[in-house]
């Protein structure tokens, strides 16, 4: 990888964990949603999942990603794999994300 | 050092701790706090029914899980409300299941029927941004602890209901259009609705026992401006005209307020000013759909009543 492209994925992680889930207060990349991401020419491509299959936010969120990276320079085009295999499970919490969560009044 | 009737309930109250138990209360304290809770338990119990008839119009499945979520939210706090009642000695089968549907305390607004997926997000984006100016005012000032700790986890769901109001009332209004119309249409009868929702202008209530108690910190006009505060530079950005200006510092209605209102039309009549008891009375009258949105969630009830 060139270091052009390590810099802005490292900038793409950072945005990430300015987003936070729409009903909880604990970022993206905290809450262990974010399963993986590859950078190339202009393009983020990432995979996505979500706590629940029915997560009532999932719209929400998928917009507040694409908004958010489109905003960052450099970057002209998302792609947003939604995958759920592993299924998400609260192993998946960074220690951060368990912290916010636990502060907020959920048992993980 | 305390002077020495600091343990008096007035004395409590003034140094600003909270009333904790049914033994600390005055037989006042204890008949506002639970005619304050009837009000928000009956406003949350009543927009699940009022919110699921327009959740049916929704436009994709993920729109429907986030309006049934919403719904499943609203239900929940109605829960914290009577949950709270119950403990302060009222039944909750009484009063969710055997009240008469005129006795209900929620606001007028949701006698009027959500009849689209345009009305139910404009409803997130003004009716639920109303609870959250009340709710985050109790939550912030209420001097009874079990419901100030209660409404932690409502304040983070109001704001989910908001931001789907928000982004599909933006969605709409960007589509243009008929969209866009009808979008404009639901602002035109929702917006003075909700402004009234707050209720009498401060000049004419001379005593709000709310207050006194700190049920709640302030006032039916400064909620008012909080709202107006939120709703018409947002409504503004997203190109939906609202009848109010800022003016210095505060928001100024562009109406007879109060003014008389249609139900069946959803039309104001801004040329038509009326009284305050005007408004009393058509409150007290309950609007079109009162006894049908009572009923979605009565109706079954004795029907499965199973008896130990």
């Amino acid at each position: 990888m060139t270091s052009l492209a390590a810099s802005l994925e490292a900038r793409v992680w950072a945005a990430l964990a300015e987003i936070d889930d729409p009903e909880m207060p604990v970022n993206l990349v905290d809450l262990g949603l974010i399963y993986g991401l590859e950078v190339g020419e202009g393009t983020v491509r990432l995979r996505l999942t979500f706590t629940a299959m029915g997560c009532p936010a999932s719209d929400m969120i998928v917009g507040d990603i694409r908004e958010r990276l489109l905003a960052e320079p450099g970057i002209g085009d998302v792609v947003i794999d939604v995958v759920w295999d592993p299924p998400w499970s609260a192993a998946r919490l960074t220690p951060d994300g368990r912290q916010a969560l636990q502060a907020w009044g959920l048992a993980v | 050092m305390e002077p020495a009737n600091s343990g008096t309930f007035e004395a409590l109250l003034k140094r600003g701790e909270l009333i904790e138990s049914t033994s600390e209360m005055s037989p006042d304290y204890l008949r506002e706090l639970k005619h304050t809770l009837i009000v928000s338990g009956d406003t949350e119990l009543i927009s699940a029914p009022a919110y699921y008839l327009a959740a049916k119009k929704a436009p994709s499945v993920n729109a429907f899980m986030t309006g049934i979520a919403i719904i499943q939210d609203e239900l929940a706090h109605a829960h914290i409300a009577f949950h709270i009642l119950e403990e302060l000695g009222e039944s909750q089968e009484a009063l969710i299941f055997r009240r008469d549907p005129k006795a209900f305390r929620y606001p007028y607004a949701f006698d009027v029927p959500l009849e689209s997926w345009t009305e139910l997000v404009v409803a997130n984006a003004m009716y639920d941004q109303a609870g959250f100016c009340l709710l985050g005012d109790i939550h912030e000032q209420c001097s009874y602890g079990p419901w100030k700790r209660g409404l932690v986890k409502v304040m983070a769901e109001e704001n989910f209901h908001l931001r789907n109001g928000r982004n599909w009332s933006k969605r709409i209004s960007q589509a243009g259009g008929a969209a866009k119309d009808e979008l404009q249409r639901a602002v035109d009868w929702m917006f003075p609705l909700t402004v009234e929702w707050f209720g009498l202008p401060d000049n004419l209530k001379q005593h709000s026992a709310q207050l006194d108690y700190r049920l709640k910190g302030l006032t039916n006009d400064q909620l008012r401006q909080q709202w107006l505060s939120t709703v018409v530079p947002f409504m503004e950005s997203i190109g939906i005209q609202v009848p109010a200006h800022k003016e210095n510092s505060h928001y100024v209605l562009d109406y007879p307020f109060p003014c008389t209102f249609d139900a069946e039309q959803k039309r104001w009549d801004f040329k038509d000013s009326c009284t305050w008891e005007d408004v009393l009375a058509r409150w007290r009258a309950r609007g079109p759909r009162n006894a049908e949105m009572v009923a979605l969630f009565q109706e079954s009830f004795s029907k499965f009543q199973v008896r130990a």
